[in-house]
């Protein structure tokens, strides 16, 4: 008896240290790769950002110069405007037009599939080609132009591109229109936890469909605000295909499309400032996961899964 | 998942209430039904509401729409507000296979998307099953790295990455502008691993229990009992994943740009427009070759774009 028990105790620990070690394998080239390509760029990039350092290597030892620079950077400031204010615009229109879309899809409606394949359908086409067709239907002798001269009378053709006062805030209408279907998809995933006796109570009480919406949906859709929110945050912070696309990289006219990662490819790749645009990126990054960190600590990981 | 019709469950006393309306036992505080008119002007409303709706759709779907006649358009009318062309020609598709090398983008895009989407599909779920279910010390902290990777943003990575690929440290490679350096960097990605993973938790282990019992060994059972299992996840991964990797433009722009041979059909459009600022028919002709494939995914995969998207949101 006591052998046997040795044996199988044997066997269990080496049956162990054999799942361990396959374990290990299995997870052996994902790990790998997220050290090499992501958690090492995050400790190379805050160590360059306190050097001044070029194609060749390091140039010079600056300490927090390149932050302190930063702030004096004419170019940036600019940069960091446009995304705020772009941010500051997309982030509600986004929000208030994926919850109309996730609201009205969610009701009993004969066509409910189509209306939401048509909804989200413009978030599934890459953003290079739409901004293409955008660019297109947007262009001075664009439908856009002939549908107002035809209306008001008068001939209209300014590139909406193209002119200093109008590049960004068609960049920002391109893309509530093309990711509100997102935002559809995560309040409607919210929409749906919400449990239907408190909407029986509500018709029990004789609330009407507008009052219920406002007093019971909206409330009790916290949680989805707070996601779609952070979500519509990073991203509108991260902007970055449109404003290259139209611009053809340079962020114009007259640095109205330029914006923070723009700017930061900019620097990195024209410029060759690859401190100086780590210090950027380094910004940029605290922003987020600050943004991430409260969502996550909040409203923990499982809410909209 | 949030996909599938849902119909609301009757409510028990409203539908009560209804039947003693239209029995005519009507209870005292109901509200009398019947009343002239009021029917028919619930149908016009509901007639309004689709009108809408189905206008909204449209204006969903209009600049598609007018991007595939345009390309079918020659130059001079597409300059115009008519919608549909005279004389539809393919002559936009040609020229642009022929003339300016979207076939070539085309391939690279195809190329590139597949190879990705391959890897992730069997490093996520093989990576997935292991953090789901064999136990080795360290998992959990691992773990956690994989949603850590999550937070770091690609603009935290350009320079580094860049840096890396022009010449790779210890085995001093250069893998700048090759198609290695990009599959290299896209090998797997956490979200999918965590997808994955989410999923495997939730199979019953019964299944591999009685693959167990008939002596498999770990990589069997995951081969045979664990991915078949798994179907709507991975459709999910291979989804998001394919259609990340066709409309990718940083990592493309960044890798590839200067060399022409290895456009994928972002980059492609994006120097015909620089290019060719205005020759509308191919440039719409590139878009729809862009959107087409990804358009036709979506279409008989709808409801794993769902999946796909709500379990990315982690990824913020």
């Amino acid at each position: 008896v006591a052998t046997s028990a040795k044996t199988r105790g044997t066997t269990l620990g080496r049956e162990s240290v054999r799942e361990a070690s396959v374990g290990y394998a299995f997870v052996a080239l994902p790990i790998a790769s997220f050290l090499i390509f992501f958690m090492y760029p995050l400790g190379y990039a805050i160590y360059i950002s306190f050097f001044e350092w070029g194609a060749l290597g390091k140039i010079d030892s600056v300490g927090i110069g390149n932050y302190r620079d930063i702030f004096d950077d004419f170019l940036f400031g600019r940069a960091l405007k446009n995304t705020l204010y772009y941010a500051a615009i997309v982030v509600p229109a986004q929000m208030a037009l994926g919850l109309s879309l996730a609201v009205i899809v969610n009701q009993a409606l004969r066509f409910r599939t189509f209306f939401r394949a048509a909804f989200y359908f413009p978030s599934v086409a890459g953003s290079i080609a739409i901004t293409a067709v955008a660019a297109y239907i947007l262009s001075a002798d664009g439908i856009l132009n002939a549908g107002i001269s035809a209306v008001t009378g008068s001939e209209y053709n300014d590139p909406w591109f193209g002119q200093s006062d109008t590049a960004l805030e068609s960049i920002m209408a391109l893309n509530v229109w093309t990711t509100s279907g997102t935002m559809m998809l995560f309040y409607l995933a919210s929409l749906q936890s919400i449990p239907t006796d408190v909407y029986e109570a509500a018709a029990i009480d004789g609330a009407g469909s507008w009052r219920t919406f406002w007093k019971i949906t909206f409330p009790l859709l916290k949680p989805g605000h707070f996601f779609v929110a952070v979500v519509s945050v990073i991203g509108a912070l991260q902007v970055f295909d449109q404003a290259f696309f139209v611009s053809a990289g340079s962020g114009g006219p007259n640095y109205s499309t330029m914006t923070i990662v723009l700017y930061l490819y900019n620097t990195a790749i024209e410029g060759v400032r690859f401190g100086y645009a780590s210090a950027i990126g380094i910004i940029l990054f605290a922003i987020i996961f600050t943004l991430t960190l409260i969502q996550r600590l909040l409203f923990g990981r499982a809410e909209v899964a | 998942m949030a996909d599938e019709p849902r119909d609301l469950p009757p409510v028990p006393p409203v539908v009560a209430a209804e039947q003693l309306a239209t029995e005519g036992q009507v209870a005292i505080g109901t509200p009398p039904t019947g009343i002239p008119g009021q029917e028919r002007s619930e149908r016009v409303r509901r007639v309004i509401v689709y009108v809408l709706l189905f206008f909204v759709a449209l204006l969903f779907f209009i600049p598609f729409f007018w991007s595939v006649t345009t390309s079918l358009k020659t130059l001079p009318e597409s300059v115009g507000f008519d919608l549909l062309p005279d004389d539809p020609s393919i002559r936009a598709y040609s020229q642009a296979f022929s003339a300016y090398d979207f076939n070539r983008y085309f391939l690279n895009s195809v190329f590139l998307a597949a190879l990705v989407t391959t890897s992730t599909l069997f490093l996520a779920s093989l990576g997935g099953y292991a953090f789901a279910r064999l136990k080795f010390p360290g998992r959990e902290v691992l773990f956690m790295l994989v949603l850590g990777t999550l937070m770091i943003p690609n603009e935290l990575r350009l320079v580094p990455v860049f840096q890396m690929l022009i010449d790779f440290p210890i085995v001093h490679v250069q893998l700048l502008g090759t198609y290695q350096g990009y599959f290299l960097i896209n090998l797997v990605t956490a979200t999918s691993l965590f997808l994955m993973r989410q999923y495997f938790l939730t199979i019953p282990k019964d299944y591999e229990e009685a693959a167990k019992l008939d002596g498999a060994g770990y990589f069997k059972t995951y081969w045979r009992v664990m991915l078949p299992l798994a179907g709507p996840a991975l459709a999910a991964v291979t989804i998001l994943t394919f259609q990340g990797t066709w409309n990718d433009f940083f990592w493309p722009l960044i890798i590839f740009l200067g060399d022409e041979t290895k456009y994928t059909l972002p980059l492609g459009i994006f120097q015909f427009r620089t290019q060719f600022y205005t020759q509308w028919p191919e440039l719409m002709a590139a878009s729809v070759i862009a959107i087409v494939p990804i358009a036709l995914i979506y279409v008989f995969f709808q409801r794993y774009f769902v999946a796909g998207v709500t379990a990315a949101g982690v990824k913020g």
